[in-house]
């Protein structure tokens, strides 16, 4: 086979090995100039280690690396760049006190006659984000940037150096919708000025959105190609997990009985959630959906306990006094945040603590922990969510994110609590184990929890609710169910506040949600695989 | 090509690679394999070279020499695992020994002298505890403040003067009790192995001690999954203060007297022996075992440069030199210097 250019980048036979475990296995695959490949798998699958070997933080222990068909070895970051080639990881490398200039050209700052000439380094550095279409004043600090610019400051840094490969691994996974999609405009304009761009991502829209062609890894192995966007996403998925799942969301047969979380007039004083109610019924399912700064962050923290907040929660029928995890788990409210890391995990901890840790109490006699009792019942909730794990006396930041999800998901559910508020319950999580996290939550829904799921992923919310209240500058939209319950409805009440097809100024009123009143329903995914 | 493929098939039954013993011993030994390799280095140089080390007297002396170190040192480990730190630990212990000396001069009998001793620590402590926990002042402000403010009251209880409590009538059970033995067992081990199976059974086993190693791991998960955070920082410096006032028990017995003014190494020496057992200066991750060793590490150290005639100069060296050693293997563990081969995610 022979192309009349090579390809700019082309990796063959690719072998890394970690003590005990073949990381990389054989792989093989070219990208070219101006394309955007997504190179995607579950958690642990190698695309990390093939991403961090292309852009020269490891070295491989078998095949070779060619650059315009020419073989090259990567020995560090710097090597890498020397071709063009830059990884923008999720941890970013800015120099936070300095200003934005100075880190798009850092190590390049222009000089003249030994001094650092700034007019000339802030007219560069605007040049470049303006190529990006990024505004943001130079002269700022870093460290006063949001996430999202300052990955726009990291990109641009990466083009200033006439990067031909753009590696970025999971490079989304930190962003709100906005800056995602901002993110994916940025993309299509590199790859339109012939950059190349290697998405390391499992997200599907994006994948949709952005990609030419995925390359799909499992257990360190290629384990498919596919040209996009005509491969459908299950077949995509399949190649992924290695199994159809047909079942994606899973599926429930469920009477909504009496109604178990009541909620009037529930907000916060700064404002970011204004009055809000609803009601939500002993096996029911409510989604909560809308942007970053909607406001249904807060609505979860809120029936959490986890920020101070006024207006009236009842929980089977008794007034829950607001403010504080302890009374929100007392009155039996289930809450599992959205940030993992940041407010779930006892990251230096073992596995067996982190899941007692939710249910210290009932094993507690006297002050003194039960430990035979504990072990039980940890055990059982590993067996019960499938926490694929070694030992449970493992630190639990060793297990991948999807089991590490399972395990603060199965200790909360294993409360057995009548109310669940679950926020992001499968950020960063791979696809397998967000199809058993779904199964996990209809169970949970037909043994009569009344459920409250907050998501910004629409698939999941459609896949799973029975009704979707939308988010809106602080208050509730409108709640979707039935036929509407659509991922373009979803989406356009989220964004402007207005049905897709509708005039601006008609807009569905926003007071107190009914719960629904048929007497059965059955909500089922099943076949819906996204 | 045929030669590339030929080599990876050979090399390619990546066997569940058998690990090497180093890192076997290092994966079981947990956070401490510092401590632990530096005392077993020490105590076959020391056994070797000096005959006395490891004679019954000796190793009596070394206990005496370091309970006062191993009791403040254990109250550390508890404000550390929470995540926080205590610089005012010594300065109490010297103002509650002044409180004792004082007690004794007044007469007291040596039950209720130890009870007001004690209760001032706990007065110190809680101090400390409200001013971090409910005032949410940054501990090492906190601890710092008070670490001054409690120097300077040691020194006013008795006018900067040592109070010399050997003739008083109350004393004479703290001397027994620091000094005597039974079946040549010095009473002061027994004391210290208490302690000791104390302090690790209530954090091991209680839900005050998961509490605290929640809390140190991550103090927002804590307080969602019902912990009382603010309670729980507070009664940990409440310990240390306890436990201050237990070392200074413990110092006055040794000297006879009670100090206003103490060994400025004291605070050091303390926290180093605490991280050279391995519990994380972050918090949430170590534990008494840890401490033990730490404590034990140091008093060899210092008791092998007294044996062989090394001057007392080069203990603060030798120190500082073991702390930094033993936490950068810590850091190296966690890095995975000797526990590599995470897959790539």
């Amino acid at each position: 086979m022979t192309t009349p250019q090579p390809a700019l980048i082309r990796v063959e036979n690719l072998v890394k090995r970690f003590p005990g475990v073949v990381a990389l296995d054989d792989v093989t695959l070219e990208i070219h100039a101006g394309e955007v490949l997504a190179l995607t798998g579950e958690n642990g699958s190698g695309k990390s280690t093939l991403s961090k070997i292309v852009g020269g933080l490891y070295q491989p222990d078998g095949g070779r690396i060619l650059v315009d068909g020419v073989e090259r070895r990567l020995a560090n970051p710097h090597a890498a760049l020397e071709h063009g080639i830059v990884l923008i990881s999720q941890e970013l490398t800015l120099a936070p006190t300095l200003t934005v200039a100075e880190n798009v050209l850092l190590g390049r700052l222009p000089r003249r006659g030994g001094a650092i000439d700034w007019p000339e380094t802030r007219r560069r550095a605007a040049e470049v984000l303006a190529e990006l279409g990024v505004h943001i004043d130079v002269e700022r600090r870093v460290d006063s940037l949001s996430v999202e610019l300052q990955q726009e400051v990291e990109i641009a840094r990466a083009i200033s150096t006439r990067a031909r490969l753009l590696i970025l691994d999971e490079a989304t996974s930190s962003l709100s919708e906005g800056a995602t999609l901002r993110l994916l405009d940025i993309v299509a304009g590199l790859s339109a000025r012939g950059v190349a761009v290697l998405m390391i991502t499992h997200r599907m829209p994006e994948i949709y959105a952005s990609c030419s062609r995925a390359v799909v890894l499992r257990d360190g192995a290629l384990a498919g190609e596919a040209p996009l966007p005509s491969t459908a996403e299950h077949e995509l998925v399949r190649m992924m997990v290695g199994r159809e799942l047909l079942d994606y969301y899973g599926s429930r047969v469920a009477a909504p009985a009496e109604v178990v979380l009541e909620v009037d007039r529930l907000h916060t004083a700064d404002g970011a959630l204004k009055p809000v109610g609803f009601q939500v019924r002993a096996g029911e399912v409510l989604g909560v959906a809308g942007l970053v700064g909607s406001g249904k962050a807060e609505l979860a923290m809120a029936l959490g306990g986890a920020i101070p907040a006024r207006g009236e929660v009842r929980v089977a029928g008794r007034p829950l006094r607001l403010g504080s995890p302890r009374r929100a788990i007392a009155a039996g409210v289930g809450y599992v945040p959205d940030d993992r890391r940041r407010e779930a995990l006892l990251p230096p901890r073992s596995v067996a603590e982190n899941i007692s840790l939710a249910w210290l109490d009932t094993i507690t006699r006297f002050g003194f922990v039960r430990v035979g009792a504990e072990r039980r019942d940890v055990s059982q909730v590993v067996t019960d969510y499938g926490v694929k794990t070694s030992s449970l006396d493992k630190r639990i930041t060793l297990l991948s994110g999807g089991n590490q999800q399972k395990a603060i998901l199965g200790r909360t559910f294993a409360r057995g609590c009548p109310v669940y508020v679950l926020n992001e319950p499968t950020r960063g999580v791979d696809v397998g184990s967000k199809s058993a996290i779904y199964g996990y939550i209809q169970r949970l829904a037909e043994k009569g929890a009344a459920i409250v799921l907050i998501s910004s992923e629409l698939p999941e919310l459609i896949g799973l609710s029975d009704r979707v209240a939308v988010f809106h500058h602080g208050g509730i939209r409108a709640v979707v169910a039935g036929a509407d319950l659509t991922e373009e409805v979803l989406g356009s009440y989220a964004v402007s506040g207005t049905r897709p097809d509708e005039h601006p100024s008609a807009v569905i009123s926003t007071g107190a949600i009914e719960p629904n009143d048929t007497p059965t329903s059955a909500v089922s995914g099943a076949g819906r695989t996204r | 090509m045929n030669e590339t493929l030929l080599e990876r098939i050979d090399e390619k039954p990546a066997p569940p690679a058998r690990r090497p013993v180093w890192s076997r011993i290092a994966a079981a030994t947990g956070p401490a394999t510092g401590a632990i390799a530096g005392i077993v280095i020490l105590t076959v140089i020391l056994a070797v070279t000096q005959p006395v080390f490891l004679t019954w007297g000796n190793i009596t002396n070394l206990v005496g020499a370091n309970s006062v170190t191993l009791v403040l040192a254990l109250g550390a480990t508890f404000v550390l695992l929470a995540g926080g730190l205590d610089l005012s630990l010594v300065a109490a212990s010297a103002a509650t020994g002044m409180v004792f000396g004082l007690m004794l001069q007044s007469g007291a009998d040596a039950l209720p002298a130890i009870a007001v001793t004690l209760l001032a620590g706990l007065v110190f402590g809680l101090l400390n505890g409200v001013l971090t926990s409910y005032a949410r002042i940054p501990f090492l402000v906190v601890t710092l403040g008070t670490a001054s403010l409690f120097a300077s009251i040691a020194l006013l209880l008795n006018d900067g003067k040592t109070i010399n409590v050997f003739d008083f009538p109350g004393f004479a059970f703290v001397n027994d009790f620091v000094l005597g033995q039974a079946f040549g067992i010095p009473f002061i081990l027994m004391f210290d192995i208490v302690l000791i199976v104390i302090t690790a059974v209530v954090l091991r086993y209680t839900k005050f001690g998961r509490g605290i190693y929640a809390v140190g791991s991550n103090a927002e998960a804590a307080r969602l999954n019902g912990i009382n955070v603010r309670l729980t920082t507070m009664l940990v410096y409440v310990i240390v203060g306890f436990t201050a006032a237990l070392a200074s028990l413990v110092q006055v017995g040794r000297l006879a007297g009670a100090a206003p003014t103490f060994d400025a190494t004291l605070l050091l020496t303390v926290i180093a022996a605490v991280l050279i057992g391995g519990t994380a200066y972050t918090g949430g991750e170590g534990g008494v075992g840890g401490t033990v060793l730490g404590v034990l590490f140091l008093g060899i150290i210092q008791n092998g440069l007294t044996l062989t005639s090394v001057s007392s100069f080069w203990r603060g060296a030798v120190n500082g030199i073991v702390l930094i050693l033993a936490v950068a293997l810590g850091v190296a563990r966690q890095y995975g210097w000797l526990r590599f081969g995470r897959k790539g995610r």
